[in-house]
């Protein structure tokens, strides 16, 4: 591609409209409540345990992706089987499904007319209004992307390391612990990432589950129903300058250790 | 090329037509119609816009249901461009909307406060009138209401309780049964509790009559003194109050106990005032808005009241004879 | 050491039908055919990571059919090395260690050998990417020897290196295998290297095994038009057998015995044939007269086309008797080879 070719230039503009189209609205909404507005909001004890209940929930439904998502990412990087595609599809039907959906159905299973939610009931377990029940929706939401990009990292792995360890006397479960999983844990760390980003801004699939306890984006949109834009602006500020910086960090930190090795 | 240049000039013009939206100048009332109304009548309201966009094609309703108070800040706070505003309690478009953003107030329905339940919640066939305010003690009962800095009907359940300590003569009843409803059973609009109740997430939820009536769902009726429908125990009612928000945050107010009075008004310079007076001609019209009102369980009145001989001279001339002055 | 029997494999768009082989205990073993043969899905099969359909594999004696792969003590080099690449060389070779019991003197000892017999001491602590080929299909031998596994699997292990360290890596193998007592199976391409490695040699053909023998047997009697082909037999010609002669065509061959029941092919190499510019006076029974329809170049000798009575021989010849005897297209010359060069089958 020549500097001075109109290809070239046709694709730099695109490129410059779509920074334009993110950050325009981005920085507005970050400059617009002055600083001491800002400031006020985060003594505010609401705001900081729903920041908090975010961040923490969010990393629940990462942990738990991570748990059960690797072992499925495994099986459809490694094997071919009557009815893949369709298995892949499931666990793309989140993303497809709108987000007040997947919360009302939720819902519909958790509660006691389903025999699921009866269960729970005699149990203990209370998915309406609960932590337990944030943990389950954005776990629902966030699984695809960490399948998904685990998968990629495992199929960049090619299976005759995998051979070579097992002739060499290693189990199945031996190879994936010391060769498999270490080869791909960057794969497994930007799926972990990518999970945590879609999990914390989820908003229309929690709040039909739990409107109380209040995750940030839900305390968000209750200030600026209740009392606008000004209200509410600064509790996005920070809630996006922490997931930022939290990013940025677990970026940097598989960066320097990709470097390294 | 000159295809593409001829295609491209084509899709300006129709844009440019199609963007010019039928002004009000046409005889019949047409375009946008934006109504923000209170949960409660989902219901009816739906009926109605279907019955209204028989009669006037041209006109396409939209609304938006939420809590009265919840609507009433999008119009003052958020400057949301709306036509009419309903709310379950016409108190609080005296106390947010009048006089910036609306003149006048008709109070054009009543209802009440009941206790809803299904077949499934715990301990269904055993309550009943008497005991109802034990059965939501025990631990094992899930019960909510709604937000009531939001939704009416959610300081109205809370009044009940108030009203109910004093009736059955039982102090620390309202204290010993709000000790069983965590924050967690709240819920912004008292609609989506509903929902909550046919799946089995919670046994009990405070509601107004109609609901219960119009989504089929077991109810336990109070007594009239308590149950705030019935405006002779104004009195009685007024004994019960509820701190809510007030219009900026970290404000106050204080509302007292009255009996459930729906009102309508027409906001200040409305997008498209034409429709919205068809609209209410059609509503506070005893065989339109107040028969479909009537038929789904929500007693209108009959006719439309408003509280002063002014607020009448202020509504627009075509309504004016549709409603009395009474308080 | 192995015994395969009714082998049948269904893998995709890849099978195996009835094979049967056997693989004597220290062998150099080769497999050879065309792309597609099956070879490296034999190979994986006996290593225990492809599943079988029927049939009977033994690997040292025991039962191997469903063993899984790290229970075969079968050891497996791939052309591209698969070295663990977030390990050092040094923790590669030593990586099967952690699953054999081996006890620690002697695995030092046998550590210490292997990295001298392939030079590999400099490069112990490097990562497998800082490796150029032939350093790494070292370290791949040497991981893979260094458990003393039953058998090696090697699957065409020098077709990825540069040419100066195929041969160096071919004297290693030949070294590795005297000095131990494991069993070598290897697939390969290249006849030169089948030719100074193998003890026996397998050619296979869409998924069936087409001839087993030794080196000689195969290059030079080749049971089938298929194996002749493969081999380089380039003059394959179906006859009539009369007596001790062959017909083909116009020309009457002399085979010097008679044909045993069944067979319908003649076969001599290109390097049997012998070119001159007059009629030899030689013992060589078979002596014809033809025109040359064709010289080719390949690389570092010529191969001629000599039609003689409607029938076209291949010889070769070197780049230097070509010129010394100054031979062009459309001249006549004379070819001759001995009866005892001929392949019946």
């Amino acid at each position: 591609m020549k500097v001075k070719e109109p290809f070239f230039w046709v694709n730099i503009s695109c490129g410059i409209i779509i920074m334009v189209f993110i950050l325009l609205p981005l920085l507005e909404m970050l400059t617009a409540p002055s600083l001491s507005m800002v400031k006020e909001t985060i003594k505010d004890k609401d705001v900081v345990r729903s920041i908090w209940l975010s961040i923490y929930t969010a990393g629940l439904a990462a942990l738990f992706s991570f748990i059960f998502g690797t072992p499925l990412a495994y099986i459809l990087a490694r094997t071919n089987f009557v009815g893949k595609r369709l298995v892949e599809s499931i666990v793309d039907l989140p993303i497809v499904i709108p987000h007040p959906v997947v919360g009302i159905a939720i819902l519909s299973v958790a509660g006691k007319n389903h025999w699921i939610g009866e269960i729970f009931s005699d149990v203990g377990i209370r998915i309406m209004g609960s932590v337990t029940g944030i943990v389950v929706v954005l776990t629902f939401v966030g699984l695809p992307f960490y399948v998904n990009a685990v998968k990629s990292g495992f199929e960049n792995i090619s299976p005759r390391l995998e051979n070579v360890s097992r002739s060499l006397g290693a189990s199945m479960t031996s190879t994936f612990f010391r060769i498999t999983f270490p080869l791909a844990w960057r794969s497994i760390l930007i799926g972990i990432i990518m999970c945590s980003a879609r999990a914390i801004s989820e908003f229309g699939a929690v709040v039909v589950v739990a409107y109380h306890p209040m995750i940030a984006p839900v305390l968000i949109y209750e200030r600026y129903e209740a009392y606008g834009l000004s209200y509410s602006q600064p509790v996005a500020v920070w809630l996006v300058s922490i997931c930022l910086i939290l990013f940025l960090v677990l970026r940097i930190l598989t960066l320097r250790k990709g470097k390294s090795s | 090329m000159k295809k593409l240049l001829k295609l491209t000039c084509l899709l300006i013009v129709f844009a440019c037509t199609a963007m010019a939206a039928p002004s009000s100048t046409l005889a019949e009332p047409s375009g946008k119609l934006v109504i923000f109304h209170a949960g409660s009548l989902s219901v009816p309201f739906e009926a109605m816009e279907k019955a209204f966009e028989a009669k006037y094609p041209k006109v396409d309703v939209l609304r938006e249901a939420g809590g009265s108070q919840a609507c009433a800040r999008k119009i003052s706070e958020l400057k949301k461009p709306c036509d009419l505003m309903v709310s379950a309690d016409f108190k609080v478009i005296d106390k947010l909307l009048i006089p910036t953003y609306a003149n006048w107030n008709v109070r054009f329905a009543t209802n009440q406060l009941v206790l809803c339940y299904t077949d499934k919640s715990k301990y269904a066939n055993i309550i009943n009138e008497n005991n109802w305010h034990e059965i939501l003690q025990k631990k094992d009962v899930i019960w909510g209401h709604s937000d009531p800095n939001l939704d009416p009907c959610g300081y109205r359940s809370l009044m009940v309780l108030q009203l109910a300590e004093k009736y059955y003569k039982k102090p620390g009843l309202y204290n010993a049964v709000i000790a069983n409803r965590p924050k967690e059973n709240i819920r912004p609009k008292s609609v989506e509790l509903i929902s909550l109740l046919q799946s089995g997430n919670m046994d009990y939820a405070w509601e107004y009559r109609s609901v219960a009536v119009q989504h089929k769902l077991r109810y336990i009726s109070l007594p009239d003194d308590i149950n705030l429908g019935n405006y002779k125990y104004d009195d009685f009612y007024s004994q019960a109050v509820v701190k809510v928000t007030g219009k900026e945050p970290g404000t106050f107010m204080d509302i007292k106990g009255d009996s459930c009075t729906y009102g309508i008004t027409l906001v200040k310079n409305p997008p498209n005032e034409e429709a919205a007076v068809a609209f209410l001609e059609y509503l506070l019209d005893p065989k339109g808005g107040l028969k479909v009102l009537d038929d789904m369980g929500q007693p209108p009145f009959v006719p439309c009241r408003v509280s002063t001989p002014e607020m009448k001279k202020a509504l627009p001339v075509k309504l004016q004879d549709k409603v009395e002055v009474k308080n | 050491m192995i015994e395969v029997k009714e082998l049948f494999v269904e893998l995709g768009d890849f099978r195996l039908d009835n094979i049967n082989v056997a693989i004597n205990k220290n062998e150099f073993f080769v497999l050879m055919g065309p792309t597609g043969a099956g070879k490296t899905v034999l190979l994986e099969v006996i290593a225990g990571l492809i599943p079988v359909r029927k049939g009977y594999i033994s690997i040292g004696g025991k039962n191997a059919t469903t063993l899984p792969p790290e229970k075969r003590g079968v050891g497996i080099v791939y052309q591209d090395y698969c070295l663990f690449p977030h390990m050092t060389v040094k923790e590669n070779i030593n990586f099967g260690l952690h699953y054999n019991k081996i006890k620690k003197g002697i695995a030092k000892d046998r550590f210490k050998r292997l990295v001298q017999n392939l030079n590999l001491g400099h490069l112990l602590n490097r990562l497998p990417t800082n490796l150029s080929g032939g350093e790494n299909q070292r370290v791949s031998l040497a991981r893979a020897l260094m458990i003393e596994p039953l058998v090696l699997l090697l699957d065409e292990p020098l077709s990825a290196l540069d040419h100066r360290f195929r041969e160096e890596i071919r004297e290693d193998l030949k070294k590795l295998h005297r000095d131990s007592d494991t069993t070598f199976l290897m697939v390969t391409h290249d006849f030169a290297e089948a030719i100074s490695l193998a003890d026996r040699v397998a050619v296979m053909n869409e998924g069936r095994i087409e001839q087993t023998g030794t080196t000689e047997e195969i290059f030079r009697k080749p049971c089938s038009t298929f194996v002749a082909d493969f081999v380089g037999m380039k003059n394959l010609f179906a006859v009539k057998f009369c007596g001790t002669e062959a017909r083909i065509n116009y020309l009457t061959i002399d085979v010097g015995y008679s044909p045993p029941e069944g067979c319908s092919y003649i076969a001599v190499r290109p390097e049997d044939i012998v070119l001159s510019l007059k009629k030899l006076d030689s013992s060589m029974r078979n002596a014809f007269s033809g025109t040359i329809k064709g010289l080719i170049d390949r690389g570092f000798y010529y191969e001629v086309w000599i039609e003689s009575a409607e029938t076209i021989f291949k010889a070769t010849i070197t780049k230097r008797s070509l010129f010394e005897l100054a031979l062009s297209e459309g001249m006549n010359v004379f070819f001759s080879f001995k009866s005892t060069a001929l392949h019946l089958f």
